[in-house]
């Protein structure tokens, strides 16, 4: 028995140290933290359950039998994050590059099927050089394995991806397919092809932190969801996060009690929008002011600025918060914010959460770049997410809602349970000028009935009024008592019961 | 007594002005530009007139228009505040002339004391020191230095018209004194269109004390003791004290008697500010009459237990004072700050825009006050003066009375602009300050290059640490709250930390107590008792005992604190999570000095520069509007332009880069 003991310390040893000290050694060198370090942080101290530790690959090709680490580059597990259950897998890229072999995939789905099972979210650690080239088409077998995983996980639980290293070629497609995907600057870098490969076809000479760095993902193409310095504070950021998240579609959204009272009223926001409307203000300002402690959990926050997504509480009960940012493009809709805004949505109604809606929106952005770009198909991805949505939905008009983008942004017809609207509210096809130039085209060259016309449309339509007549609107709130009246809202909602017809599945506009 | 008062002025002053109205139970009319329509001065009156546009030259400096507003609400005395039309003899004659009572002096009194040369001549009249000097206007740089050799260096040459640091020229020798005049005269001539120049003896070691007078129309004039105003940035009084540190009674009624007799020279009634220089061996000197109230009168107030302010309107409506010279003392001491819109680490430059939080100490009566104008979700703008308040303390001792300032300053929360508490923070905690040997040069001499938050040393890095720490844990508590956990695996907070801060690292341990948390540091338990709640970004404790103000918020990972004047980001990880972030790369922080960054959000109007092209210093680089104000951006150093990064009608957040160098 002692003997027994004594190897399987020996053992866990070996395994504890991976690719060898040299390896971490470089590991840290790069400004990385080791796949153990990092889920040390990342879950609650002492909490983390390994599984798998002496798994290894069976590969026997380029000599690789005689190169064997248990563990096979990936730890995976269980454990807690304030005490709440979550599945883990961390590539350590000092065992063969972090790269992914049979095993390596077999003990990722491993934690990912026992995960689907008691409904509990997977938080995947990326560092990978990709597949595990000596095992040949079992490695791309491996990754597909994965990839139907998370498909199936989908919607079922939360899924989110921290990228700590490189994530190339076929690898890129598990974390886009999870819920979030969170990079760190300087050390990660995500693209389908590499810089090498780019020159050779394009001739285009680009680093790999340009073409696919946490910068680029978190501003240009928004495929991350945030942006992190360093591992330490991705990995801190990420428990952040995972506080907000139901445990599975089970679930309701968790409820984390708060001292922040639901009546506290902000009578600055009764300022908030300026007297002219060209004027932009900054919706954040809103946002943080009504949300419980203050504490709002901002996503994307650098792509797609005109519309604001992230995660809050209201009276300890998570919520998700989708604003219209009229400090950027007035705060229009345009192809990156519908479809940065409408895939939020969809996550939200996927797990239980309620959305809170705050709109100013002037239209959707006109030009050629929008509509070659396919605004119609994207613009339409938001407006789907709105209507498919069934969970409690709570809107407050603040300022311009205009046009078509009245309808999407979470309007009464798009099943909306609550809607407000602020005094400085207005509701109507399009803003006082352009409406007057169709209207009374006729008179387009007398600049003082114009005028006159303009000040009658104003009086008559650019306010929430009209609205209110025909019940889009439930009431016309004060700004300062916004939270009261949200918080409201969704206690009384907090067991709606609303479905949608069976099918296999819609079929959004992609 | 008059039934309704006008003021004819705008923000804390006219809020202060209104405030003693009231409470001599007086109705009050508020006059107010279109950008003031929200004002807090509007919403506090009784009543309000519109005066016309923004623009000061347009509202509040139109005499006809506050006339009329006069007639209009049939307001029979006016209260002209300080700046606009105080100080304005055809004002307060022109009011006169309609019946209408100005709150202030004599027009004839401010007529004699609104020239500089003509009211020297005055004071040497009225035996008031004067400095040795020529009070004529001189005629050439032949004759300057003819009179600098008779006066002795070093020796000031000063415009006639001259104010706010233009039109001044120090000299220590014929050269400088022949230089210094001809281009003094010329700034004077172009500046003011008044090319009158004089010379006088350079004050050495200087200090700005000023002296309180009070008249009534019945001829008594009385002394209401000195203001220390030394601690000025440009000729812009920061923090103003009363008594002044470095005046001993026998100079005070020195002092006093002179402004007296120069207040009864001019038939002076009402309140009014005899200011003088004084030297390192207290020799004074008039330097001139301010005859309106000032902007530090509070601090006379405390010191002296007047209201300015009722007693101005009690002179104005012809009543005699009724407190004679013995009647007033010094009681304790009282120490102001002003609180400006403006970004102390950005070379004070004016901040516009959004109050999105305010919230100003609460009053104290008898030990901390607050005049201020503005509150929260107003706007700041442009057009007017930078200073949105004013804090004043009082303390039986002047180190009590700096004491109370600082922990109000600390409890003085103001986002969405820049403002200078950080700054008279740091001032009240220099020791030179505290110790009270400077002169009007402390701010140039003690931050030559500006201020910046590195300069700024915390006292006690302990509280800190330990209000950090406290913090922290209320977090995690709030944390481990949260439903769904594993029966028996519940989160368990750590009792070890460790605060990281200014590249130091404190252990600490942490344990709930009644009615709030140990931390313990070294052989050091700081029991940090607290009701706070989250949002609240005014952090009020008690540190074993002794009450203690920060301002704290949480950002990412890191808590930014407030204390002091020091802004200190700390962050707060458990032993393992130190070890960790060890191996974390330092990352450099780019390296500004090779960008123009916009100093400020607004619209790029132009690009100046080209690719490639060398540039001279003082060279235009880009145009910025912001608020409807153009801001050139010039070349701080010759360089060559290796990328343009932003383009024209570009809208620039602050700080953002607009071009390269290389």
């Amino acid at each position: 028995m002692q003997e027994i003991i004594r190897q399987l310390d020996e053992k866990r040893a070996a395994a504890r140290l991976g690719g060898g000290q040299k390896r971490i050694d470089s590991q840290h060198a790069k400004g990385k933290l080791t796949a153990r370090e990092r889920i040390e942080l990342l879950l609650d101290a002492g909490s983390f359950e390994e599984w798998d530790m002496f798994k290894e690959h069976r590969c026997t090709d380029f000599g690789m039998d005689k190169d064997s680490v248990p563990g096979d580059g990936v730890v995976t597990g269980y454990g807690t994050i304030n005490g709440r259950l979550a599945f883990v897998f961390s590539q350590d890229f000092t065992v063969f590059g972090g790269s992914l072999s049979e095993a390596h995939a077999e003990k990722i789905c491993k934690i990912m099927d026992h995960a689907m099972k008691v409904g509990a979210p997977v938080i995947g650690l990326n560092d990978s050089g990709g597949a595990r080239i000596q095992e040949g088409v079992a490695s791309l077998g491996g990754y597909a394995e994965v990839f139907q995983r998370n498909v199936m996980a989908s919607g079922v639980i939360p899924q989110i991806s921290l990228i700590m290293g490189p994530c190339a070629g076929g690898a890129v497609y598990s974390p886009a397919m999870t819920d979030f995907i969170f990079m760190v600057k300087d050390s990660s870098y995500m693209f389908v092809t590499g810089p090498e490969v780019v020159k050779t076809v394009t001739h285009e000479e680009v680093t790999a932190e340009e073409l696919g760095g946490a910068v680029t993902h978190n501003t240009k193409s928004g495929v991350a969801d945030l942006g992190f310095e360093n591992d330490v504070e991705a990995l801190m950021l990420t428990r952040r996060l995972f506080n907000y998240l139901p445990l599975s579609n089970r679930e309701k959204p968790p409820v984390r009690p708060t001292p922040d009272p639901a009546d506290r009223i902000e009578m600055s926001l009764d300022t908030l929008v300026p007297d002219n409307p060209n004027k932009p203000y900054d919706m954040k300002e809103l946002i943080v002011k009504t949300v419980d402690d203050g504490d709002f959990f901002e996503l994307q926050p650098d792509h797609a600025k005109n519309i604001i997504i992230g995660f809050a509480r209201m009276e300890g009960s998570t919520v998700g918060i989708v604003a219209n940012q009229p400090l950027v493009l007035a705060g229009c809709l345009d192809i990156k914010s519908s479809i940065k805004a409408g895939r939020f949505v969809r996550f939200c109604d996927a797990f239980n959460i309620p959305v809170v809606t705050f709109v100013d929106v002037p239209g959707f952005m006109p030009g050629t770049a929008q509509e070659y770009g396919g605004i119609i198909k994207h613009g339409a991805k938001l407006l789907y997410a709105y209507a498919e949505c069934t969970v409690p939905k709570v809107t407050v008009i603040t300022r311009k809602a205009y046009g078509g983008a009245y309808d999407v942004m979470s309007s009464k017809h798009l099943r909306g349970d609550v809607n407000f609207a602020w005094p400085t509210a207005e509701i109507a096809v399009m803003g006082p000028k352009g409406a007057v130039e169709i209207i009374f085209r006729e008179e387009k060259n007398d600049p003082e009935k114009i005028a006159a016309r303009t000040e009658e449309y104003r009086q008559k339509f650019a306010n929430p009024f009209i609205a209110g007549h025909r019940g889009y609107i439930d009431d016309v709130i004060m700004p300062h008592e916004t939270r009261k009246r949200i918080c409201r809202s969704l206690a009384m909602l907090k067991d709606k019961q609303l479905e949608n017809p069976w099918r296999k599945h819609g079929n959004i506009p992609l | 007594m008059f039934k309704k008062i006008l003021i004819a002025n705008r923000g804390e002053i006219a809020c202060r002005v209104i405030k003693t109205a009231r409470k001599m139970g007086i109705k009050t009319v508020a006059v107010y530009s279109e950008a003031d329509k929200d004002a807090m001065h509007v919403d506090m009156a009784d009543e309000a007139v519109c005066i016309g546009p923004a623009a000061s030259k347009e509202s509040y400096l139109v005499m006809d228009k506050i006339i009329a507003a006069c007639k209009q609400t049939g307001a029979e005395a006016v209260h002209p505040g300080y700046g606009f039309l105080s100080e304005n003899q055809e004002f307060s004659r022109t009011l006169e002339e309609q019946g209408i009572v100005f709150i202030g002096p004599k027009h004839y009194s401010v007529a004699a004391m609104g020239d500089k040369i003509a009211s020297k001549k005055l004071a040497m009249e009225a035996k008031v020191n004067t400095i040795p000097g020529y009070n004529d206007a001189i005629g050439s740089p032949e004759q300057a230095v003819e009179i600098a050799k008779g006066i002795g260096y070093p020796v000031m040459i000063k415009a006639s018209a001259g104010g706010g640091g233009k039109g001044l020229r120090v000299a220590f020798n014929d050269k400088e004194a022949f230089e210094g005049f001809s281009s003094c005269r010329n700034e004077a001539r172009n500046s003011f269109g008044d090319d009158r120049v004089f010379i006088e003896k350079f004050v050495e070691e200087p200090r700005h004390i000023e002296i309180q007078v009070l008249g009534d129309a019945h001829g008594t004039v009385l002394y209401l003791n000195e203001r220390e105003c030394s601690i000025q940035r440009r000729h812009q009084k920061v923090i103003e004290e009363a008594p002044s540190p470095f005046i001993d009674p026998e100079t005070r009624k020195k002092m006093g008697e002179q402004a007296v007799a120069l207040a009864k020279a001019v038939k002076y009634q009402s309140a009014g500010t005899v200011e003088f220089v004084v030297g390192k061996d207290k020799s004074f000197y008039f330097l001139e009459m301010n005859t309106r109230l000032q902007v530090e009168h509070p601090v006379t107030e405390l010191i002296t237990g007047l209201d300015l302010v009722e007693q101005m309107i009690r002179v104005a409506a012809g009543e005699p004072l009724s407190i004679k010279q013995s009647d007033i003392g010094i009681h304790g001491w009282a120490m102001e700050a002003r609180i400006c819109a403006e970004d102390p680490y950005r070379n004070f430059l004016p901040s516009v825009g959004r109050l999105v939080r305010y919230l100003p100490p609460p009053e104290v009566p008898g030990e901390v006050r607050v005049d201020t104008g503005v509150f929260e979700g107003g706007e700041v703008s442009m057009y007017y003066d930078s200073m949105i308040a004013k804090l004043i303390c009082h303390g039986t001792t002047r180190d009590q009375a700096i004491g109370r300032l600082r922990e109000a300053l600390n409890a003085f929360c103001i986002r969405g602009l820049s403002h200078n508490i950080s700054f008279v923070s740091a001032v009240l905690a220099h020791p030179r300050f505290v110790s009270g040997k400077f002169t009007t040069a402390f701010i140039a001499e003690e931050y030559p290059t500006g201020f910046h938050n590195e300069d700024v040393v915390h006292d006690d890095p302990a509280l800190l640490v330990a209000v950090a720490g406290a913090v922290n844990y209320l977090y995690h508590v709030r944390a481990s709250r949260i439903v769904g956990q594993l029966p028996g695996h519940e989160y368990k907070i750590p009792g070890q930390w460790v605060v990281l801060f200014a590249e130091e690292e404190y252990p600490i341990a942490v344990r709930a107590i009644a009615g709030g948390h140990r931390v313990s540091y070294g052989d050091v338990d700081y029991d940090v008792l607290a009701d706070w709640r989250f949002y609240d970004p005014v952090f009020r404790c008690t540190i074993n005992g002794q009450p203690v103000t920060m301002q704290v918020e949480r950002v990412g990972t890191r808590f930014r604190i407030h204390h002091w004047g020091v802004r200190a980001e700390v962050e707060v990880v458990s032993a393992r999570g130190a070890e960790l972030l060890k191996r974390m790369p330092k990352k450099a922080p780019p390296d500004l000095s090779k960008f123009l960054l916009s100093p400020m959000p607004g619209l790029l109007r132009e690009v100046a520069v080209r690719q490639g092209q060398e540039v001279k210093a003082g060279e235009k680089l880009a145009v910025i509007e912001a608020m409807k104000m153009e801001n050139v951006l010039k070349a701080e150093q010759d360089c060559v332009v290796e990328e343009i990064l932003a383009k024209q009608g570009d809208s620039l957040a602050v700080d953002q880069p607009i071009v390269r160098f290389a």
